[in-house]
């Protein structure tokens, strides 16, 4: 999602789903600590929004809220960007430049993309967190920081600590209260709330009138995967706005990749009739997702289950349980992937 | 040369959804490599639609099938 300039806690959409309001709540409670959180989630599925949203519940609502993003500096200038720099430090600083931590004084830090950050600047953020102060590049006066630091990863870190990629004592210093966002695929229930959401923000912004939907658009939505998340849904939504010129967003305003990726889930149960209206078992239809990735996971891990629960980022053991459920014998042939144009 | 009935495979992909919505992608001839299709109903006057449309079953042709060259919308 992305965060307008102006981040208001009222703006933004909780959902329906129980895992989303969970979350929440746990957002609520901890916003009035101080303790380092971690937010694990893809691409797209709201790290940035829930770091904002935890800054402004919190009693630090009136510092500064700074966000940077890890992964946007080579090496060597996350460190002058982190922790700033003093004049002459190296050729091209002519100025002092406070880091952002300095900048964040009092307020939080969100370090996003922290998985990667290169070991060795693991090391020297390791140092700054347990002692609470920072050194700016080239300088030799320690600057004591007062920051609550929010950490976003797409990546499991834990998994990371166990490939040797991320420095176990860092990892338990940021790991306190750990968020975890799951992926738009896995609360499909909220898709028509954020559908509505974002076309009318886009339609107000344009200063239209918010168009109606067709029921295909609403089963083509239901039916994608959204690999890019909450902020893929977002811009296909912009796309409608500034492309309808009907007043009813019909299957042609839509990504052919959405429209091909809908109709590749489709699977078995095909829409041979206009799109119908009547009413879905959402449990059904979960299940038939479930099956289906179930299926994409086996298949592309060749059967190795193990490899497979990791596609799918559950335990081996859930995997187990959830192949039972769906009564899938073996990996399918049936579910191969459609391409998927852009 | 490409057979009809390979067009129309991936065509029958996207078919349903857009029947759904009142329109249709029809093939109206298939020339070497090449393809006219025609939009139907709904979508058929929205100039968005069809460059979406037109660009994104052109490029799911050439992905399915390695020959396949142009699309053209008639």
């Amino acid at each position: 999602m992305r965060v307008p300039t102006q981040f208001s806690v009222d703006q933004v959409v909780v959902g329906h789903s129980p895992r989303m309001r969970a979350i929440f709540d746990f957002v609520k409670v901890v916003s009035r600590s101080d303790s380092s959180v971690i937010i694990t989630g893809e691409s797209g599925t709201g790290k940035e929004v829930v770091a904002n949203m935890l800054h402004h519940q919190s009693a630090r609502r009136h510092q500064p809220f700074v966000a940077v993003s890890c992964a946007l500096f080579s090496e060597s200038l996350i460190e002058t960007e982190l922790f700033g720099h003093e004049r002459g430090a190296f050729t091209g600083a002519i100025k002092d430049k406070p880091g952002r931590f300095e900048l964040a004084q009092g307020g939080t830090l969100f370090l996003d993309d922290i998985d990667d950050v290169p070991l060795s600047m693991q090391v020297k953020l390791l140092r700054a967190l347990q002692n609470r102060e920072v050194e700016r590049v080239g300088g030799t006066r320690t600057i004591p920081v007062n920051v609550r630091i929010i950490t976003g990863t797409k990546r499991d870190l834990k998994q990371m600590v166990a490939e040797g990629k991320f420095r176990e004592d860092l990892y338990y210093r940021l790991n306190v209260l750990p968020i975890v966002l799951p992926p738009l695929r896995e609360r499909r229930e909220d898709v028509p709330l954020l559908m509505e959401h974002f076309l009318k923000r886009f339609a107000r912004e344009r200063g239209i009138e918010v168009p109606q939907v067709s029921p295909a658009v609403r089963h083509a939505f239901d039916r994608y995967r959204w690999p890019g998340n909450v902020r893929e849904l977002e811009n296909a939504c912009e796309r409608i706005i500034q492309t309808c010129s009907c007043g009813t967003a019909r299957v042609g305003c839509l990504a052919v990749s959405i429209l091909f990726g809908a109709a590749s889930a489709e699977g078995a149960s095909p829409l041979a009739q206009p799109a119908p209206v009547a009413s879905i078992s959402l449990d059904d239809r979960l299940k038939e997702v479930e099956s289906n990735l179930i299926g994409w996971a086996l298949k592309v891990a060749d059967g190795n289950k193990s490899k497979a629960a990791e596609l799918l980022n559950i335990k081996r053991s859930t995997l187990g349980d959830r192949i039972t459920r769906c009564g899938i014998a073996e990996p399918r042939s049936d579910v191969e992937s459609a391409p998927v144009p852009a | 040369m490409v057979s009809r009935e390979r067009i129309e495979a991936v065509l029958d992909r996207i078919r349903p959804l857009m029947q759904a919505d009142g329109g249709d992608i029809e093939l109206v001839s298939v020339t070497g490599n090449n393809a006219n299709v025609r939009l139907t109903g709904m979508c058929s006057g929205c100039p968005s639609a069809h460059m979406t449309l037109y660009m994104g079953v052109e490029m799911a042709l050439r992905e399915e099938i390695q020959e396949f060259e142009q699309l053209q919308v008639v």
